[in-house]
């Protein structure tokens, strides 16, 4: 559980706005990485998936949270389309980099789980834009970070941080070869990103257009990727989430292969 | 043509030519404002050398190819082989990763490589499911190494795509953008600001340019051949390879076939006139045709294409013709003592009439080809045709300006008149055989002709660029060696559409699939053999096999619907994004590549119709199937080839008869004139029967060509005969005059025709050898014709006519 801190740093940041603006681009990161994102969460969420052509596909995913020390906890059960309903994937996100994330999944139709070796974070979660590394917390250690600007973001000021992997062995973990983050300065919420990918001269937009304060957490309830080439989209996904619940009674037993196999 | 009609025209150019005379320096500034005006857009030109450039861009083929390309990418790749002497050996996949992470970071326009170092290695142990790249984690020993060894050699996938039978060839599969990034350029930042619809006109964008190809061609060359050893032997293959190599040939060619028609054009002028001017001013008038020709390609955005090549030394080889013979009256005029404003308007006058009649009957003849359905050829039609129209306009407006401007005087010696002696007994000597012997000379050219219609019927059609460049280049060494060691390198695709979202979730698709992927796999047909199919059908049942602890009884397609959608699910989630290769975000569309060798065109459409049928037989008739990608244009391009033939022949034919029968005033003769011009045709598409040289895309263009020039000489012919027959009443005397007076600018723009064409026998393309012998053929056979054919048939028509009417 990172709130207390997490409250205090927000209550700190009202009271001292000047002192944010002498901070390191590195400093902001690491507040960004301390950000509470909430604890013992529920959430269902609508994945739209949207060709170059517009076409649209849903997906339809119950997840739940849960931090485990460092650790992140994670299992998600499709409740729609029909054909992988009930397809469920359990993960642990280990805060240590040097140990490989866990990932089960559970397929009903086959009737077994099966555990998912790869140490590799650039692959598309779940056939959407967004990849793993997305969807978890980067290693601060492996950027060099750098504060190229200032800019408002809807409404709110940001601070605009090229982030450069110092490894070839981030980049192909990641798939990433650079990103440019937009950190707002009143919450520190990464509102904006772009992406580069490391093939392919793809370039990739995370956008949150909608952010509420659930629970007293900061949850952006929109998210939108948009994979572009040559300045034209070729994918999109959008992510909306709904019924998000923090702090709810999630034991141990919840996050576990039997509970992945049981469904939802 | 009616006499009157005739001297008043006659006149009109010899007017026109005082008033030139007058105003010769402004006529000369005029000319070269216009040529120096349009010259200007002369940068703009463009080269293309793809496959998809054979056709119009509406072409229903393209459009299926478009939105092909639209859906899965470029279907033509960059193949790079290394073959080495064990390839599961430390040092040369450490070798192989450093070229592969080279050409990753450095080739530009590049969407995807794969190679051993990353393929995808899905399997299962235990419990565990492992999907990673065959060379994750980079083995230390001998016994990683045999594993890896196992388990690359065990992959049905990798099979003739990454890896030989034979384990010693491994391929470099660079996958290409499939648009240009022109105009993409721009802050990444701003991304945000286009909206996600504002680029829904994708359709719009323009596929990855020549230049775009070659720079990643040259880009994956440089750093190839840097790996390049006896240990590690690197070629390079591939569409667009084949691509940039035929644009490198063409630009060779291009330049090899201008400077040999200057020179021998020049050449042959000198001969002519032993005179600089002689030879320097018909250049000139070609020149300046030339130049504005290709200015007008520039302004009309129309690349130069394998076609197209020979465009320039064509038009110079055709433009010349029209300034020999008002040189040649000019020149006879002066050495007579006439003045020269005199001989240039006797010459323009005497001449005029009749190098507008031969131009616009070249300009038909080529015209013919502008409705045609390849794309080039088409281009070639309307360009070559405006080009011979130019050069008639800077034949009647420069040369008599130009005259007018360089002191000229009449020549002293006899040798001229010696040499024209000579030739005059010749020629005499012909007029009298063919008119006299008329009978003998009729009956010898219906045997040949015969010959020649029955070796016209064997004639087979081909289409095949890869083949036009010789064996002797590296492009081709390799792409044979990939037709041999990995089952080819060029490409079939089939689209299959079953209309819905998750379609493809269906057990009888996939099963389908399958089977067709066994049966087509099977494939050995003449010269066509099917190396390897790429499919979903191979991603499905290797994550099937892998989520049953790797049983090869699970190497297939399961059947039921929510396991197929639930295994593609975890593919999707699984890290590797190839599954975007096969079917689009919808699952409603499936890719199914066929890899095979290079073969012929004419094949390959027959294969198009074939695929269709099985892909319906397996899926039903509720799918849509698109055959497409590049070898199916390639097959399409044949089909229209054939097509664009047939009616530019008739075209041609049809034009050019109307064209005769007005010009001669006379249906009956009208007619009889077009044996002479349509023998020659006959003859040479009868050699090509009998010798087995293929109808493809420069030889189609033979017959309508040797049509428009070989009719100039009929032309020519028949316009002085009947002036003179009408005058004496005698066949022989008329024909004997005609050759005299016609004969020998007859004789010099046919040489220098031959001379024109037989120069494409030095191309490095080896089908644009058999072009420029059979064109030049043509001509020699359309001269003959005029000067055998041509009397004897006047002597055969008139005597039946006499006796008629007794």
């Amino acid at each position: 559980m990172k709130s207390t801190l997490s409250l205090f740093a927000i209550l700190m940041m009202a009271l001292l706005p000047l002192q944010a603006a002498d901070l390191t681009a590195r400093q902001i990161m690491e507040r960004v990485d301390d950000r509470d994102d909430g604890d013992n969460g529920i959430s269902d969420m609508v994945m739209t998936l949207i060709d170059k052509k517009g076409n649209k596909r849903a997906r339809k995913i119950r997840s739940y949270i849960k931090d485990k020390g460092e650790d992140k906890q994670r299992i998600m059960f499709f409740m729609a389309p029909a054909d992988v309903k009930d397809t469920g994937f359990l993960t642990y996100d280990y805060d240590d980099y040097s140990k490989d994330d866990d990932q089960w999944l559970y397929l009903p139709a086959l009737g077994k789980s099966k555990r998912i070796a790869s140490s590799d974070k650039s692959g598309s979660f779940m056939g959407s834009d967004f990849n793993y590394s997305d969807m978890t917390s980067r290693n601060l250690d492996a950027y060099d970070f750098r504060i190229l600007d200032e800019k408002e973001v809807r409404g709110a000021k940001t601070w605009v941080i090229e982030a450069i992997p110092k490894t070839e062995e981030e980049i192909d973990e990641t798939g990433y070869s650079k990103s440019v983050l937009f950190v707002r300065q009143d919450n520190y919420m990464v509102v904006r990103a772009v992406l580069w990918v490391n093939e392919g001269g793809r370039i990739k937009y995370m956008d949150s257009p909608k952010i509420e304060l659930i629970d007293g957490i900061w949850f952006a309830t929109k998210q939108t990727m948009t994979t572009k080439k040559n300045r034209r989209t070729v994918h999109k996904t959008e992510l909306n989430f709904y019924n998000i619940k923090f702090n709810q009674p999630l034991d141990q037993a919840m996050f576990s292969l039997r509970r992945l196999e049981k469904g939802l | 043509m009616h006499t009157q009609l005739r001297e008043k025209i006659e006149d009109g150019f010899g007017h026109f030519a005082h008033l030139i005379y007058r105003n010769h320096w402004k006529v000369l500034l005029l000319v070269l404002l216009f040529v120096a005006g349009l010259a200007t857009q002369l940068p703009k030109l463009m080269m293309d050398t793809s496959t998809e450039g054979f056709l119009h861009t509406d072409d229903p083929a393209l459009t299926a190819y478009a939105g092909f390309r639209d859906q899965f990418g470029r279907d033509e790749v960059l193949a790079i082989a290394v073959t080495a002497p064990d390839l599961f050996d430390l040092q040369f996949l450490n070798k192989l990763k450093q070229l592969h992470e080279e050409l990753r970071d450095n080739v530009p326009y590049l969407d995807d490589i794969t190679s051993l170092i990353n393929a995808r290695n899905t399997r299962g142990e235990g419990s565990t499911l492992i999907v990673e790249d065959l060379l994750e984690e980079w083995p230390e020993d001998a016994a990683a190494l045999a594993a890896v060894k196992k388990r690359a050699m065990g992959n049905a996938f990798y099979r003739n795509l990454l890896l030989s039978e034979d384990a010693t060839t491994t391929v470099i599969v660079i996958k290409t953008e499939a648009y240009s990034s022109l105009g993409a350029e721009g802050d990444a930042l701003d991304g945000f600001d286009d909206a996600f619809e504002d680029d829904a006109t994708s359709i719009e964008r323009q596929f990855i340019t020549d230049d775009e190809n070659s720079e990643l061609v040259i880009a994956a060359h440089r750093i190839a051949e840097r790996y390049n050893g006896p240990d590690f032997q690197v070629r390079i293959g591939g569409g667009p390879e084949v691509m940039y190599k035929l644009k490198q040939v063409m630009q060779t060619n291009m330049e090899r076939f201008i400077r040999l028609a200057f020179g021998a054009i020049a050449i042959a002028l000198f001969i002519m006139f032993r005179r600089i001017t002689g030879v320097v001013l018909p250049l000139l008038v070609v020149l300046f045709s030339l130049l504005s020709t290709l200015s007008v390609m520039a302004i009309a955005g129309i690349a130069f294409k394998l076609p197209t090549q020979i465009l320039p030394s064509f038009l110079m080889a055709v433009g010349v013709g029209a300034s020999v013979h008002v040189l040649a009256v000019f020149f006879r005029h002066l050495q007579q003592g006439n003045s020269k404003e005199d001989s240039i308007a006797y010459a323009m006058r005497h001449s005029g009439l009749a190098i507008v009649m031969t131009s616009f009957t070249t300009a038909a003849g080529l015209i013919s080809f502008a409705g045609a359905e390849v794309a080039p050829i088409s281009d070639l039609g309307i360009l070559a045709s405006s080009g011979v129209l130019l050069s008639l306009l800077f034949t009647i407006l420069l040369l008599p300006a130009l005259l007018s401007i360089i002191p000229l005087k009449a020549k002293s010696g006899r040798s001229a008149e010696k040499r024209h002696a000579a030739m005059d007994r010749i020629v005499i000597g012909i007029a009298d055989f063919a008119t006299s012997r008329h009978k003998l000379v009729l009956v010898l050219s219906s045997i040949i002709i015969l010959i020649g219609i029955i070796g016209a019927t064997k004639v087979r059609f081909s289409h095949e660029p890869y083949k036009w460049m010789p064996t002797s280049m590296s492009v081709r060494q390799a792409g044979d060696f990939l037709d041999q060691k990995m089952g080819g390198a060029s490409v079939v695709e089939v689209v299959v559409d079953t209309g819905r979202e998750n379609g493809l979730y269906q057990p009888h698709i996939l099963k389908g699939l399958e089977r067709l992927k066994q049966e087509i796999e099977q494939i050995r047909e003449g010269p066509v053999t099917i190396g390897k199919t790429l499919s979903v059908v191979d991603i499905i049942r290797e994550t099937n096999r892998a989520l049953n602890e790797n049983q090869q009884i699970f190497y297939t397609v399961p059947d039921q619907r929510d396991l197929i959608a639930q295994e593609f699910l975890l593919f999707e989630n699984s890290g590797s994004d190839d599954l975007e290769d096969f079917v689009d975000s919808q699952f409603s569309k499936a890719r199914f590549t066929l890899k095979m060798p290079w073969t012929d065109s004419i094949h390959l459409y027959k294969l198009s119709d074939d695929l269709q049928k099985r892909f319906h037989q397996q899926l039903g008739n509720d799918v849509v199937i698109t055959v497409t990608g590049m070898n199916a244009l390639l097959g399409r391009t044949m089909a229209a080839t054939i097509f664009s033939m047939t009616q530019s022949y008739i075209i041609a034919a049809v034009v050019i008869t109307i064209m005769m029968i007005v010009l001669l005033g006379d249906l009956r003769i009208g007619l009889i004139s077009m044996i002479p011009n349509l023998a020659p045709i006959i003859l040479t598409v009868g050699v090509m029967g009998w010798l087995d040289l293929p109808m493809d895309l420069f030889t189609i263009l033979i017959g309508s060509i040797a049509i428009g020039l070989a009719v100039d000489d009929t032309i020519h012919f028949m316009h002085n005969f009947r002036r003179y027959h009408l005058a004496s009443g005698d066949v022989a005397d008329a024909v004997r005059r005609t050759l005299l007076t016609s004969g020998r600018a007859m004789l010099v723009t046919s040489i220098v025709l031959c001379l024109g064409f037989f120069i494409y026998m030095f191309s490095i393309l080896t089908n644009l050898f058999n072009f420029g012998l059979l064109t030049g053929l043509a001509i020699g056979i359309a001269l003959l014709a005029d000067f055998f054919l041509a009397p004897a048939l006047m002597a055969q028509f008139y005597k039946l006519d006499t006796r008629g009417k007794r």
